[in-house]
């Protein structure tokens, strides 16, 4: 099997900018026996990807951490085709959202009748910091074929106070044991060449 | 002056009275252990003590070492000097035990005034009492709690105090989910703890702890106040006659 492609996209360097992919779609085909993995970290603005698994034994996984503050309104639209049999997919999606931030965050994965064998995944959580954020998800999936293992789910919510307790009562601060905390729940989804830019957002926004 | 004085304490959570008129006083270097059955308060008070943000303290006051405990924040209490172990320690997929740490120990030098500790003095720390609790190289290396066992969890929980040298030590249910192993472990690691200087709050369900922990006073908790204090031997009733003749 061959690794196609890896892509590490970040929202703020001018790959998916503000606004950049609004209206139009990024389409990833996937070849059979193929494989494609990335990292996407998304800053602002909407975007749209769609991943087509367009022949046997192929696969992807995507991680994508979005992170949202002041007043701004975006969206993430994601879907995936299992165009053929035994192919493999898998979105893990983090948000941290502060301020009064909002994110429409739309899921679909699309598996048609002949397509057996086929295991797709969509897992989004998010952790709001601020009582005035706000996630709509809904991910969704579409189903025809009837042997195929498939899931989704979606989870918000603030940070965990008993999580929180536990690390002041080891006299770490509660900003300091905020940002730890987060660092926990991106750990999943994180590659290391967002490690500093996300240091950054979290010195202005924890 | 006492070390730490609870007088009349009052407590809820979710409008439920938990702790009611609650008082106690313990001085340096002493062993206290509170027994009671489920639900006489026992973790609450606990959770009080350390200062969890979710228990309302109506009336009365806790002093420590003469300073309100209660005008302190949580992570104030710890760098303070309290340490509470956790009846279920938390896990932290993605952070690191040595960076979880050292974080702590160099929150609590900031806090008195001190630099702090660079790379070689902390690895030296930590490996001296990693040693003695048979904390493990690889336990170190994994996420903090993650995949570990009770016993391990525990172990990691007395390992922490150890580090943090904490004056005041809180042990919430020490022994519950311990083998008979594990349980001598983390009592010698307590034991090798008790200095002049520090002092200690047992909080159990059982006998069985305090015949490796053994304190200088048991007090008796039913419905978030204490009905009797006495010696060692208190515990040798109550495995006797059980909690019925409290209630």
């Amino acid at each position: 099997m061959k690794i196609i492609n890896n892509i590490s996209l970040m929202g703020y360097d001018g790959v998916l900018t503000e606004g950049h992919l609004s209206d139009e779609m990024t389409q990833i085909v996937v070849p059979e026996n193929s494989s494609f993995s990335g990292n996407i970290l998304h800053v602002s603005g909407d975007i749209h990807l769609k991943v087509i698994l367009d022949g046997e034994n192929s696969n992807f996984d995507i991680r994508i951490i979005y992170l949202s503050n002041k007043n701004s309104k975006n969206s993430i639209k994601v879907e995936v085709l299992h165009k053929h049999k035994n192919t493999t997919s898998s979105y893990i999606i983090r948000g941290i959202l502060a301020d009064s931030s909002e994110m429409v965050l739309d899921g679909i994965i699309r598996i048609p009748k002949d397509s057996q064998k086929c295991d797709g995944y969509l897992n989004h959580r998010a952790v709001l910091l601020s009582d005035n954020a706000k996630v709509k998800a809904t991910p969704e999936l579409e189903i025809y074929a009837d042997d195929v293992k498939c899931s989704h789910g979606s989870a918000v919510g603030a940070l965990d106070e008993n999580l929180l307790f536990y690390l002041m009562s080891r006299g770490i601060d509660a900003e300091e044991g905020k940002r730890l905390l987060l660092k926990s729940f991106l750990s999943d989804s994180l590659a290391d060449s967002f490690e500093m830019y996300i240091d950054e957002w979290m010195d202005k926004n924890v | 002056m006492a070390f730490l004085e609870i007088k009349n304490l009052c407590a809820r959570v979710e409008n439920k009275e938990i702790l009611k008129d609650f008082s106690l006083t313990i001085n340096e270097g002493e062993v206290h252990a509170i027994m009671g059955p489920n639900g006489s308060g026992k973790s609450t008070l606990s959770n009080v003590i350390a200062g969890h943000p979710a228990y309302e303290i109506t009336a009365g006051s806790i002093t420590f070492k003469g300073k309100d405990l209660l005008a302190m924040r949580a992570d104030e209490r710890a760098n303070s000097g309290v340490f509470l172990a956790f009846q279920y320690p938390t896990e932290l997929p993605g952070v690191g035990t040595a960076l979880f740490f050292k974080t702590a120990i160099n929150a609590k030098r900031k806090f008195l005034g001190l630099p702090d500790l660079d790379a070689v003095q902390f690895m030296k720390r930590l490996k001296m009492r990693a040693t003695a609790l048979g904390i493990t190289d690889e336990m170190l290396k994994r996420p903090v709690n993650v995949g570990f066992s009770g016993g391990e969890k525990k172990k990691m929980e007395t390992f922490q105090m150890a580090f943090l040298e904490p004056d005041f030590c809180i042990l919430d249910e020490m022994d519950s989910g311990l083998d008979i192993d594990a349980l001598k472990v983390v009592s010698n690691g307590v034991n090798i703890m008790r200095e002049p200087h520090r002092s200690f709050l047992l909080i159990t369900h059982y006998q069985r702890l305090l015949d490796y922990i053994v304190p200088d006073f048991i007090h008796i908790m039913v419905n978030g106040k204490i009905v009797e204090s006495g010696d060692k031997t208190l515990a040798l009733h109550l495995e006797e006659k059980g909690y019925e003749n409290y209630k």
